[in-house]
């Protein structure tokens, strides 16, 4: 027997009964992925994604349309004194970002990147919390590396839970891709003293642009 | 309603005016009161060193001694939970004595829970001049969820004023024997108590069991404190504070 | 990590002793205990949550051979390769192979206590590779060649002088003194050996059966650059670790953060699942996951099994009045506090923690705040009954116990016992009434007086007011 074996039998042993019976209510459970309880989250959906996400130290802007977008991320990145140049989600090249004077490279990010623009897969309202996707256009170190994560929202991504967006992505995708990111504002760390300190090894800010719905 | 009280070893030994205070308090109830001659330990002693033969063998005993009567009450949190929570587990694989004592455990009462939940006492016969802070103890406060009731109890006094200081259900650090075991630990966990009292401003802090009083009162005093009251929750109820010896 | 619980004793005194200790502690209950509260409050169906999380890990266990083996079929369909270690060597050698088969030089670390339970990072240090830990306080204490005092907050201990001279000294940097600044500092220190390793090596919070995945919670977003950058990712995890579905999970973690830190959620949670995938130009090619049983299959089936459901939150030991006064290193092993105190004699053996599970008070903090409703205490009374039946007790401990007993349980005796007692109490009394040194029990006088008794029992004067 090899240590799995081993293991298992143990197991099998200890739960009193031996042998390999894949117990009935285990298909059943995965069929049904049934929810536990959930807060009861009262008022709207989008409000409260923007409040919570605010209290996570997200900063949080809107925009009309789509085609807004470019100018209020060029606006934000200048009021914050960093260069109008980023590194995007090549999911996002379709924006007309040279109009908005920002300089854009499609691709995934590098250590020297300083700002990265990503769209989001859904947005949880019960914790104002972004859910990123990783895939070949959608890069998950766009969101990670630069000091600055830009992120687009689009209000009909807003779901109420966690739940609706496990739903969202075996409705739409199947099966997760290799990185599911929950992204609640920017990186942290109470190590020291459990003082908290944004910019841990992450970004220091995260600024979140909800689409439409205003 | 013919009531058993068990005044519990502690008290037998080191506080003799605890026992007359809650007897006074039951009486004032309307209680028959019986106090069984041969009663001596719940047996929690032994249960929390690990020697579950000694603690089962205990605890037949009190069943035995309190069958009769309608209801238990204990002047201690900590013996009360013993009773009423962990007799059950002691004879969970013998079914015929699990019976016994599962009738005799729901029929258990913390001083002051019977009091209130079930003697309905509307006016404490004890008087109070002064303001008290109250330490809630652990095995009262989480086993058997007292912690409303000697405060309603204490807001009856008229003139007695409740003030609650920092940290109320945190630990004394009695303990039983870990309070000897580990003394260096406990005394400061006692500390922290002391220096929350302090705080506080109370004339004397009050509790629902002995060992916390024990506890509190020795590092009082060890401290410098000679002034703060300590007292037990019935002896205040009862106006027997300092009384009888 | 070496294991030195039965220093125990010497240790707590220690501790009790170190000024710049206690202050540190001083700040848990504002900083952990209110917090939790807070961030659970909002909720307003936290006991419905708690028997929910309870009732997921409960039933987990009790099928748990099989979700083990449901979980490693849907990893290994994405392409993630299940090695299974019976103890900490065993892991420690698969990881070093894994190492080995892909050429790897340097790895970097997230949290992982399972991986300090083992001793991984010293291993493969002997079999010459480089790892570094990211996570800042894992990564101070590795400067520090410090074991970890808290499972969530590890550098809990340390002030932040203590860190600043300790970044002086091994950045060879000037001194920084704000915290924000230290911060920084570690974060320029350690981007490139993020940058530059080959391996990276995460726990993992919770497996996935369902999906095959491993879900990992940080906050400074050290356990994503682990898991994305290095080519090579190897999660370590302990076999308890299974839940069944996405949503199981996510019931498990509205509790976690909460009850770790008082946060509604950690800044990151990440679902990793198998291998880069076609056209993907980041992500590790190939994942590894190491499910380490060391010790937990044997809990199974006992009374110990609840255990199990632990989910490494710390709320135990935030609200352990034990713990608050003596910190984590005097329970000498990677898991201090209660769930120490259970976890530790499980894992390591009865003998190597005899002080553990009978250095509380029973006060029931810890099963209180438990998310998963672990009955920390009666596990805890269990191993004091384990080391009674296995005579691990000191010798007096049991003669007085048994001498005790032995008196209760004859009632004349006993009154006779308990009247002599009194009176000699009561005798031991100066004129203010306390007895300052007892002999016999010198631990309770070393810091307390006791309040001497009036010298009659209770029973002595019930029987003489009756009889009046």
């Amino acid at each position: 027997m090899n240590s799995r074996e081993r293991i298992l039998a143990r197991i099998g042993q200890a739960l009193g009964r031996p042998g390999d019976p894949a117990p009935a209510g285990i298909e059943g459970h995965l069929q049904s992925h049934p929810r536990g309880p959930r807060p009861v989250l009262e008022g709207d959906a989008i409000a409260r994604f923007r409040e919570r996400a605010a209290r996570m130290a997200s900063d949080v802007a809107q925009a009309n349309a789509m085609t807004d977008v470019p100018g209020v991320i060029a606006r934000y990145l200048e009021q914050q004194r960093l260069p109008l140049r980023a590194v995007c989600w090549p999911a996002l090249t379709r924006l007309d970002w040279r109009a908005a004077g920002i300089q854009t490279e499609a691709r995934a990010a590098r250590a020297d990147d300083l700002v990265g623009i990503t769209g989001v897969f859904a947005a949880i309202a019960e914790t104002g919390t972004l859910m990123l996707l990783s895939g070949p256009d959608t890069p998950a170190t766009v969101s990670l590396l630069p000091e600055t994560h830009v992120a687009v929202v689009e209000v009909s991504r807003v779901v109420a839970t966690m739940e609706d967006a496990w739903d969202r992505l075996r409705a739409e995708r199947g099966a997760p891709p290799r990185a599911v990111n929950f992204v609640s504002g920017p990186s942290r760390t109470a190590d020291i003293e459990q003082t908290v300190t944004l910019g841990a090894h992450g970004p220091y800010r995260v600024l979140i642009v909800l689409v439409g719905g205003a | 309603m013919r009531v058993g009280l068990f005044v519990t070893c502690l008290v037998d030994l080191m506080r003799p005016s605890v026992g007359f205070a809650a007897l006074e308090l039951l009486k004032a109830a309307g209680c028959e009161v019986v106090v069984p001659q041969a009663q001596t330990c719940c047996g929690q002693p032994g249960y929390n060193s690990g020697d579950r033969a000694a603690a089962r063998a205990l605890a037949l005993k009190l069943v035995g001694e309190f069958e009769d009567c309608d209801y238990v009450v204990v002047p201690s949190g900590s013996c009360a939970g013993m009773i009423r929570v962990h007799y059950p587990t002691l004879f969970r694989d013998e079914p015929a004595a699990l019976e016994r004592v599962r009738r005799l455990s729901a029929r258990t009462y913390e001083l002051t829970d019977f009091l209130v939940s079930v003697a309905r006492l509307d006016a404490p016969p004890g008087e109070f001049h002064g303001v008290v802070t109250f330490h809630d103890s652990c095995s009262g406060l989480r086993e058997l969820g007292v912690q409303r009731q000697p405060r309603a109890l204490l807001a009856r006094m008229p003139d007695l004023t409740l003030v609650e200081m920092r940290e109320a259900t945190t630990c004394c650090g009695f303990g039983g024997t870990f309070a000897v075991k580990y003394d260096d630990i406990s005394t400061r966990m006692a500390d922290k108590k002391c220096a929350h009292i302090d705080a506080s401003g109370a004339d004397a802090v009050v509790a629902c069991d002995l060992g916390c009083l024990l506890q509190i009162e020795g590092r009082l005093r060890r401290r410098g404190d000679h002034a703060t009251m300590v007292l037990h929750v019935a002896e205040v109820l009862a106006g027997e504070e300092g009384a009888c010896g | 990590m070496r294991l030195e619980a039965v220093q125990f004793r010497r240790k707590a005194a220690e501790a009790l002793d170190n000024e710049r200790l206690q202050r540190a502690l001083e700040k848990f209950p504002s900083r952990f205990v209110d917090t939790r509260a807070a961030a659970l409050a909002e909720l307003g169906n936290t006991e419905q949550l708690r028997d929910a999380a309870a009732d997921i890990r409960a039933r987990t266990l009790r099928d748990l051979d099989a979700w083990l083996r449901r979980f490693e079929r849907a990893a290994a369909a994405r392409g993630a390769t299940v090695h299974w270690a019976e103890d900490a060597d065993e892991a420690n050698r698969i990881v070093t192979e894994i190492a080995r088969a892909h050429g790897v030089r340097k790895a970097v670390k997230s949290k992982s206590m399972v991986t300090e339970e083992c001793g991984l990072n010293e291993y493969l240090e002997r079999q010459g590779l480089e790892v570094i830990e990211t996570d800042l306080g894992e990564y101070i204490l590795q400067l520090a060649h410090e074991p970890p005092s808290h499972i969530v907050a590890p550098v809990v201990h340390k002030s932040k002088e203590e860190i600043a001279e300790l970044f002086e000294e091994k950045h060879r940097k000037p001194r920084k003194d704000d915290i924000a600044e230290l911060c920084r500092e570690a974060r320029e220190e350690l981007r490139p050996h993020f940058l530059g390793a080959d391996m990276g090596i995460s726990g993992a919070n919770f497996l996935i059966a369902e999906t095959g995945s491993v879900l990992i919670v940080t906050n400074e977003g050290n356990g994503r650059l682990v898991t994305t950058l290095p080519r090579v990712h190897v999660a370590v995890s302990g076999i308890e670790k299974v839940v069944p579905t996405l949503e199981d999970a996510t019931t498990l973690l509205r509790l976690l953060p909460r009850s770790a830190t008082g946060q509604a959620i950690t800044n990151y949670v990440s679902l990793l699942t198998g291998t880069r995938g076609a056209g993907e130009s980041e992500g590790p090619e190939h994942c590894h996951i190491v499910l380490v049983d060391a010790g937990r299959s044997r809990m199974l089936g006992t009374e110990l099994e609840p255990m199990l459901r632990c989910i490494r939150c710390g709320a135990c030991m935030n609200h352990c009045p034990v713990y608050q006064n003596i910190g984590g290193h005097a329970y000498g092993w990677v898991y201090p506090g209660p769930m120490g105190a259970v976890l530790t004699p499980a894992l390591a053996g009865i003998e190597q923690a005899l002080d553990l599970p009978n250095a509380s008070t029973f006060c029931g903090a810890c099963s209180e705040v438990c998310p998963v409703k672990i009955p920390l205490p009666d596990l805890m009374r269990h191993w004091r009954e384990r080391q009674t039946e296995q005579r691990l007790r000191p010798r007096r401990e049991r003669l007085l116990l048994r001498l005790w007993a032995w008196t209760a349980l004859r009632p004349r005796l006993y009154a006779v016992v308990a009247r002599a007692v009194a009176r000699l109490l009561h005798g031991l009394g100066g004129s203010d009434g306390l007895v300052h040194r007892l002999p016999g029990a010198s631990g309770w006088t070393r810091g307390r007086d006791l309040p001497a008794p009036p010298g009659l029992t209770f029973h002595a004067l019930y029987r003489k007011r009756r009889g009046a």
